[in-house]
């Protein structure tokens, strides 16, 4: 390793300027701005905490956190839950893995837009091919567009198919790196597969598992597109995610000042997200110097 | 463990019957995979090869003649899409370039230097990505407003390069630390300059690393959505947006064109990971475990 040099700090200036200028300069003037009133075209007016109390008493701004809180929480576990037995059954053995791997990945280079638009058509009530297949298989028409819920279950389900490549990959990276020594001797002491995945994989994947997490939940709680593009935050706002409010309070009602606060409790809440599990890892990481 | 598996030995015909009841299940969770992720990217790209009546019949036909008028029609009424693809062309890659580039300097000087503020600031890097990207485009909208940015290519191209320089930084870093440091130092003896060291020795040996970070920087730019909602109005549209924009139009939608489009969008992209899944597998896993 060589001391920092002139020539070699100048090699850092690209990556750094388009940081500082793009996201970190602007991501503390948002703070500024979230103590401000302001709209389109107009000056800044200091109001000191007014827009967080603003925010923070709107049931609209509730109903989002929540919703946020749900979807997120749906979308990273049961993804995760997929993508462990997805790279469970890949490490027993697969055939054709080239072919295998194209096809799994295959999700990741569609367009969120394209991702919306396929399932909205096959899942579209009375004429899409899913809901009439789930009609003709006697459940009945499923209407998400007028219920809340289903519509997040439906945005639930698009976030999980297109993110799944990228979770699966990192746990099978994992699990694909517990020596192989260690099911050797546990063959030998009698163990059967389920006991070896459940004493061996398993714990040995714990750190693989936890940092894809800890992406998996920064990552959905920026949710947008999905929302935006199936419902558009309706009926009546009830869809809402954070990042929606944020978009509505800006781009359509003009309030910058309060989508700029909200802008900052969505940062404060994926900190305090990412630190639980940082912190998990932490700990883990000590138990194990032991 | 032992004491949990009591010791019996299975007659061999159980157990060739249970080896085969776990291949039967094997199989079809394979299938299962299979459909899951690939039905929805077939279902566009075969309706768009089939007339119009026959695209919501239910059920629907499995064997149907392939026509092409769709894509006959999306090349003569709705030729504006092209414009806009090439939209997405050129921003796409023009992030590309802008994000190697920058992470193939700093990557470098990541994987070679050491200094007290250097080591701190590859944790900003990491946090900086923890910031949902919405968040920067309030302070941003006016800025590029009065600078007259707005509905530009180069806006869209800064902002995409922007957001993947730091994981893209950490990928070179990977890459470039596998690199024997004996090699740089032979060339520096030889009287090369640090320019020279990284451009003739390091790239061509960290290329599996260039070609990681240029794939995840094509495919989000070529796909993205929110920031082309924001900042594009017309001019600057990528396809994205349009698909977004007919796909919601009051009018009624021509779905069989809509279909031919979208599949001529995915196209290349689709093919670019199955065909480079070496290189994003590769890139995914250098960037994330160790970033």
């Amino acid at each position: 390793m060589k001391r920092l040099n002139p020539a070699a700090m100048l090699m850092l200036v690209p990556t750094h300027l388009l940081l500082l200028a793009v996201i970190a300069i602007p991501s503390f003037y948002v703070f500024w701005l979230s103590l401000n009133e302001s709209t389109y075209g107009t000056g800044l007016t200091f109001v000191g905490f007014d827009n967080y109390w603003t925010v923070l008493t709107n049931p609209y701004f509730w109903r989002s956190a929540l919703n946020t809180l749900i979807v997120v929480n749906a979308i990273v576990y049961i993804e995760m839950a997929i993508a462990i037995g997805m790279a469970a059954l890949f490490i027993g053995g697969v055939r054709y893995p080239k072919v295998m791997f194209a096809i799994i990945l295959m999700p990741y280079a569609i367009s969120e837009v394209v991702g919306v638009l396929v399932w909205k058509i096959m899942l579209n009530p009375g004429s899409g091919v899913l809901s009439r297949t789930i009609e003709a298989m006697g459940f009945g028409m499923v209407n998400w567009s007028v219920s809340p819920p289903l519509a997040l279950g439906v945005v639930t389900l698009i976030s999980i198919w297109h993110h799944l490549p990228f979770t699966f990959l990192l746990i099978y990276a994992g699990m694909l790196a517990v020596p192989k020594s260690l099911y050797e001797a546990s063959r030998i002491d009698g163990a059967t597969g389920w006991q070896e995945f459940w004493r061996i994989t398993m714990p040995l994947t714990i750190p693989a598992i936890l940092i894809s997490l800890i992406f998996r939940f920064v990552f959905a709680f920026r949710l947008f597109s999905e929302v935006w593009l199936l419902t558009g935050g309706g009926p009546a706002r009830l869809t809402e995610v954070l990042a929606l409010y944020l978009y509505q309070s800006a781009f359509r009602y003009g309030d910058f000042g309060v989508a700029s606060a909200t802008g900052w409790l969505m940062v404060i809440g994926s900190l305090l997200v990412a630190s639980v599990y940082l912190w998990a890892m932490h700990r883990r990481m000590l138990k194990g110097n032991d | 463990m032992t004491d949990l598996a009591p010791f019996v030995v299975p007659n061999l015909a159980a157990r060739r019957a249970s080896a085969l009841v776990r291949s039967i299940v094997r199989t079809f969770l394979f299938g299962l995979i299979v459909v899951w992720s690939a039905f929805p990217i077939l279902y566009v790209i075969v309706s768009s090869l089939k007339s119009q009546k026959e695209i919501f019949k239910f059920p629907p036909d499995l064997l149907f003649t392939p026509t092409l008028e769709h894509y006959v029609s999306l090349a003569t009424t709705w030729n504006g899409y092209f414009a806009t693809l090439g939209n997405s062309l050129i921003v796409a890659v023009g992030a590309t370039i802008l994000a190697c580039a920058a992470s193939i300097l700093s990557g470098f000087v990541y994987s070679r230097y050491t200094n007290r503020l250097l080591a701190g600031s590859v944790l900003y890097l990491i946090a900086i990505r923890l910031l949902p990207p919405i968040v920067v485009t309030l302070p941003l909208f006016p800025l590029v407003d009065a600078l007259k940015l707005s509905d530009t290519h180069f806006i869209l191209i800064v902002l995409y390069a922007t957001f993947w320089v730091s994981l893209c930084t950490m990928i070179m870093k990977t890459f470039i630390d596998k690199i024997p440091r004996t090699l740089d130092e032979a060339a520096m003896v030889d009287g090369a300059t640090t320019l020279q060291t990284l451009t003739r020795v390091i790239f061509p040996l960290a290329l599996q690393g260039v070609a990681a970070c240029a794939i995840f920087v094509f495919i989000f730019s070529w796909n993205e959505y929110l920031f082309a909602l924001i900042f594009t109005t017309q001019h600057a549209k990528t396809a994205p947006l349009i698909i977004s924009e007919v796909m919601d139009s009051v009018s009624g939608t021509n779905w069989g064109v809509l279909f031919a489009g979208v599949t001529v969008q995915l196209m290349p992209v689709t093919l670019l990971v199955i065909f480079a899944q070496k290189f994003l597998i590769a890139g995914l896993t250098a960037g994330s475990v160790k970033g």
